[in-house]
């Protein structure tokens, strides 16, 4: 399995460094952003209070909400959402093409007449998109923590907060991408579907967000799980959310090995 | 060494691939499994590598069964596809090492000297081969971990003559060696050069098993001669007689010594004897299973 998750690594290293730039690139632009942003608070405080309430609550700037002053309170408003969505992104794609890619390129007859079981295909697959994910955040991190503390005082918490959040809900979708990819075999199909499940679900997040009437709906929306101020403000991520991202990276993970297990391997 | 019982494999409600499917085949033997497209061959031999699961029916392979000890199965068997696809990003080099890297042992010796004799360049990228030559990689990952048991489907398509005759010559090592091959194929010189026995199947059917000099001895010939004096005649040899002017064509089942003998008292302009094409052999044997009324084991 070793070899396989050597391979798998060297394959999916290019596009890992196109996402890793992305995501860092835009990272240090927003951070950076901060210091001439500053000075003009109060400004953007006296625009805020003429938006209405939902509007304000969707970047997490209501009472209680970041605090725009500081650069953390600034990065959980503007730069955390990219965070989440082209993080989001990257997994689903990652997680959406890992096993379908085989199959829609029919090399998936090559792999699995070597001497290795399909659980030691899923497996070290999904250890590959796991490595892939947490490299990108301890990458991340690294890079975050340099910029953040030449700014500003440098918070150790916050900072691990800001990548894990991510983090989580980035194994999320790549443990539901690989699960679709089990039953979609046309690799750009399950990558489209994968991409509008990461998208669709920001959407249900702004309903949930704007609308009290349809609050229920924050349960499905896992932005809601590892929402700004929770993450970026408290260090914190409630229980049930917690709750729900591993109950359906593990039902995701059940349900792959399962039917993998079980179908037809047909090229 | 592999043995069928009553496999059967439905796609989906209604699609066949195989139906009812029993054999066996031995240790040290090669073995033809032969019949056109579309017929269960590939379904056949996927069954038996456990990408696909039989409906109904066992099989084993080397005493292993294919459903429980694949891994184990799939470490003793070279594979060649019938059809190849592998990673289009990889060169050769770093594909054949990813292969052989799976299997316990030291094969880059052997690997070496199958690029050579295949004549293949390990530096260009598999994206970039021809179909034929990504068949030189398949026949060079299948035979590089010296197996006991080959899985070939289709191996000879692509391959130019000089690259299937040393196939062929790599092949007669590999039984020497004591190596069992099931040789999947709808070329039937391929199979009749090569093979011990040859299985028929015929939608999803396996309609005979007989060997080599079996299919020899039953096996008919079409003719054609152009002669300007020749009275022909059907007879229990001569059938499907047709007469256009001064040529005539027909199958001849009966001795060749005879024919030609018989031929020398005529004046001959052309003659051309050739093999009937795959789909006559099978016609013969779909309608000898008709009069038998039975599907042969």
């Amino acid at each position: 399995m070793k070899l396989l998750i050597r391979t798998e690594f060297k394959r999916t290293f290019r596009s890992f460094i196109l996402w890793a730039s992305i995501i860092i690139g835009l990272t240090i632009l927003e951070i950076t952003l901060f210091p001439a942003f500053k000075d003009s608070i109060s400004d953007l405080e006296a625009m805020m209070s003429t938006f209405p309430e939902s509007f304000l609550e969707l970047f997490g700037l209501t009472q209680g909400g970041l605090d725009l002053t500081t650069a953390y309170g600034w990065f959980g408003m503007e730069g955390y959402l990219f965070l989440l969505l082209i993080g989001g992104s990257y997994a689903g794609i990652l997680g959406s093409g890992i096993l379908s890619k085989e199959e829609d390129d029919k090399t998936i007859e090559f792999l699995l007449a070597k001497p290795i079981s399909r659980n030691q295909v899923l497996l070290g697959k999904a250890i590959v998109v796991f490595i892939n994910l947490v490299l990108l955040n301890v990458i991340l991190f690294g890079v975050m923590s340099i910029i953040f503390a030449s700014i500003t005082d440098y918070e150790f918490e916050t900072t691990l907060f800001i990548c894990l959040g991510p983090l989580l809900l980035e194994v999320l979708f790549a443990a539901v991408s690989m699960f679709i990819g089990v039953f979609m075999t046309k690799s750009r199909t399950v990558m489209s579907t994968s991409l509008g499940i990461v998208m669709g679900l920001y959407f249900v997040e702004i309903i949930a967000t704007v609308t009290d009437k349809l609050d229920f709906l924050k349960y499905f929306s896992p932005y809601e799980y590892v929402n700004a101020i929770s993450v970026v403000k408290d260090h914190s991520i409630e229980p049930v959310y917690l709750l729900i991202i591993f109950g359906v990276i593990l039902f995701s993970g059940f349900g792959t090995w399962f039917f993998y297990n079980r179908k037809d391997i047909s090229v | 060494m592999i043995n069928i019982e009553h496999l059967t494999k439905y796609y989906g409600k209604h699609a066949r691939g195989i139906l009812d499917l029993s054999l066996e085949v031995k240790k040290g033997e090669i073995f033809g499994f032969i019949g056109p497209n579309g017929a269960g061959k590939s379904t056949t031999v996927r069954t038996l590598l456990n990408f696909i699961f039989p409906t109904s029916g066992t099989a084993t392979v080397m005493g292993l069964d294919i459903l429980k000890d694949t891994v184990e199965i799939r470490r003793h068997v070279g594979y060649i596809p019938a059809e190849v696809n592998y990673y289009d990003d990889m060169t050769v080099r770093d594909f054949l090492l990813y292969s052989v890297g799976f299997y316990e042992g030291v094969f880059q010796e052997r690997m070496n000297e199958l690029v050579e004799k295949l004549e293949l360049d390990m530096d260009k990228k598999i994206g970039d081969l021809s179909f034929g030559n990504k068949k030189k990689v398949a026949i060079v990952v299948a035979f590089a971990t010296e197996p006991e048991l080959y899985i070939l489907d289709e191996p000879t398509s692509g391959l130019d003559p000089l690259m299937q005759s040393r196939f062929f010559d790599l092949l007669e090592e590999e039984k020497r060696r004591g190596a069992t091959i099931f040789f999947s194929s709808h070329v039937l010189s391929d199979v009749q050069r090569i093979c011990d026995r040859v299985g028929i199947i015929k939608e999803g059917r396996l309609i005979k098993i007989e060997t080599i000099d079996e299919i020899l001895k039953t096996k008919a010939k079409n003719v054609r001669i152009i002669s300007d004096n020749l009275v022909l005649k059907e007879n229990g040899n001569i059938v499907n007689l047709k007469q256009n002017l001064n040529t005539y064509t027909f199958t001849y089942k009966g001795d060749m010594n005879y024919l030609l003998k018989s031929l020398q008292n005529y004046n001959i302009i052309d003659l051309s004897i050739v093999e009937p094409s795959l789909e006559e052999v099978f016609m013969h044997y779909y309608a000898k299973g008709d009069e038998d009324n039975e599907v042969v084991d």
